[in-house]
């Protein structure tokens, strides 16, 4: 008890583990954010009558997708912004917002095509404009259907923000590694970084299942 | 299709059995797996032919070990814990540091080898002001015995319960700015306080430098396999750099990138064997 007292509480020891938490959260959430958005917008691209924009988001979501974020943060913060004076953060931000992005373009794509179409046929039958029928029958079913997989990919999201030591930003991971090797306790630390992640991740479910459960009420 | 199906089974088939190569795991079995830390610029290839080319030349025996690389210090000192290795190659200042926090790491005295490594700055080629700068300052401290006090201070009167503060860099009003790039990951010589400041003897090395050169230093924290790409980017002047003993075996650049260069050395420490032990008497 002493020892784990020593490692991630003494001398303040907690409140550098709240800023490293502070960052990783920071960087999900704002990728999280533009993320959504520009997958949405993808998606609207790949589901597009117009040829190459249909093709230009297949090719970006191929991409993008089949990279590995590592390598893409890294060639992006060391290759093509490095002369930008862009901050890491806002580097990482842009990475995974990116990467997110062609993962909600695909799982928002995926519960479009498990709609039903007779249904918006029959609100257009009954006299619904087209933005009415998006908004009251095809938008409320693609988020009930979208819902599972999206937590996934926010669950994902801060999972992968882990990597962003390698450029210069010290987030939950790259504290749990300093005191991992200052204190030259890699199991207790790693087990207790650990435990902040799941813990971020429960917090995500318990959200997901609130809204849920209201839902349902 | 059918045709094409059974060779892709047949093709998954042997890659999962490991055709080749079954004679090397026999023998591999039986050795000491030994941790190291993964060498920039050296493929563990390279490194083992080193290896080998010392055992032949020097007539030494090492071949009982299997070097097994990490990327850090922790994962090694984890898979260590964990028993997956028997052994790790560090430095004696590390080694002093990790019996001083946990007692159940402990010295090997028999390893057949030793080598002394040499603590140095990585530049890009083109900053030759800058390497001179700092090869003249490195010069000025080792003879004012500046690097002594440092040693003393940082590794020699290390201390089990505490660390040395993270010392203060100096700042100067419309001075240019040396980046420097730290790992962490080193402790005595580079470590994160406390209260999430990089400290040690390498910063505190930094901080005089800074004085002496009236500049500022700005430290970033960067994993150590990003090292060189932060440096040839410009996201960073200066990274800490360890070189290998240079002999006739193993060639002076045989860990330092193209485009890269190193200062004069301003501290060295030998290699040395630990290993781990669950009960401590």
């Amino acid at each position: 008890m002493e020892l784990i007292y020593s490692i991630f509480i003494k001398n303040g020891g907690w409140l550098t583990i709240l800023h490293g938490l502070k960052v990783t959260v920071e960087i999900s959430a704002l990728s999280l954010l533009f993320g959504t958005l520009l997958g949405s917008l993808l998606c609207f691209l790949r589901v597009s009558k117009f040829a190459p924009l249909r093709i230009f988001a297949q090719v970006y979501i191929s991409i993008v997708r089949g990279s590995p974020v590592l390598m893409l943060l890294m060639l992006l913060f060391y290759g093509i912004l490095a002369r930008v004076g862009i901050p890491p953060v806002a580097v990482a931000v842009i990475t995974f917002s990116l990467h997110t992005a062609a993962h909600v373009a695909e799982l928002l794509r995926s519960a479009l095509m498990a709609l039903d179409k007779g249904q918006v046929e029959a609100a257009r039958t009954l006299g619904f404009s087209k933005w009415q029928a998006f908004k009251l029958v095809t938008f409320p079913q693609i988020l009930r259907i979208a819902k599972p997989v999206y937590q996934s990919t926010v669950i994902n999201l801060i999972q992968w923000t882990s990597v962003v030591g390698y450029v210069t930003i010290t987030d939950l991971t790259r504290v749990i590694n300093n005191i991992a090797s200052r204190t030259m306790q890699p199991i207790i630390t790693i087990t207790g970084g650990l435990l902040i992640y799941l813990a971020i991740s429960w917090l995500v479910h318990g959200i997901f299942y609130l809204t849920e459960r209201r839902r349902e009420q | 299709m059918k045709k094409i199906f059974a060779l892709l089974m047949t093709f998954a088939l042997l890659l999962m059995t490991g055709c080749g190569g079954g004679d090397n795991k026999v023998s591999d079995s039986n050795k000491i797996k030994m941790g190291m830390i993964t060498r920039l610029n050296v493929s563990e290839e390279n490194f083992e032919g080193f290896v080998k080319q010392v055992e032949e030349t020097l007539n030494v025996s090492i071949a009982s070990h299997k070097p097994v690389y990490f990327d850090n210090l922790n994962s090694m000192l984890a898979a260590l814990q964990a028993g997956q290795i028997q052994e790790i190659s560090t430095y004696t200042s590390v080694a002093r540091y990790m019996i001083a926090k946990d007692p159940h790491y402990a010295l090997l005295e028999d390893h057949s080898l030793e080598f002394i490594d040499s603590f140095c700055f990585a530049l890009r080629e083109e900053d030759t002001e800058l390497k001179n700068s700092l090869n003249m300052v490195i010069k000025e401290m080792q003879d004012d015995g500046t690097f002594g006090k440092l040693t003393k201070e940082y590794i020699t009167d290390i201390k089990t319960y505490s660390e040395p503060p993270a010392i203060e860099l100096p700042h100067f009003d419309g001075a240019d700015t040396i980046k420097v790039a730290v790992t962490g990951d080193l402790p005595p010589l580079d470590y994160v306080s406390q209260d999430g400041k990089p400290a040690g003897f390498n910063t505190a090395v930094l901080a005089e430098i800074g004085k002496r050169m009236l500049k500022n230093i700005e430290l970033v924290q960067i994993d150590s396999g990003a090292r060189a790409a932060a440096l040839t980017s410009k996201q960073a002047d200066v990274i800490f750099w360890a070189i290998v003993p240079v002999s006739e075996i193993i060639p002076a650049d045989s860990d330092t990138p193209a485009g890269v260069v190193v200062t004069a050395p301003y501290f060295k420490d030998k290699v040395v064997h630990m290993t781990f032990k669950a009960e401590t008497k």
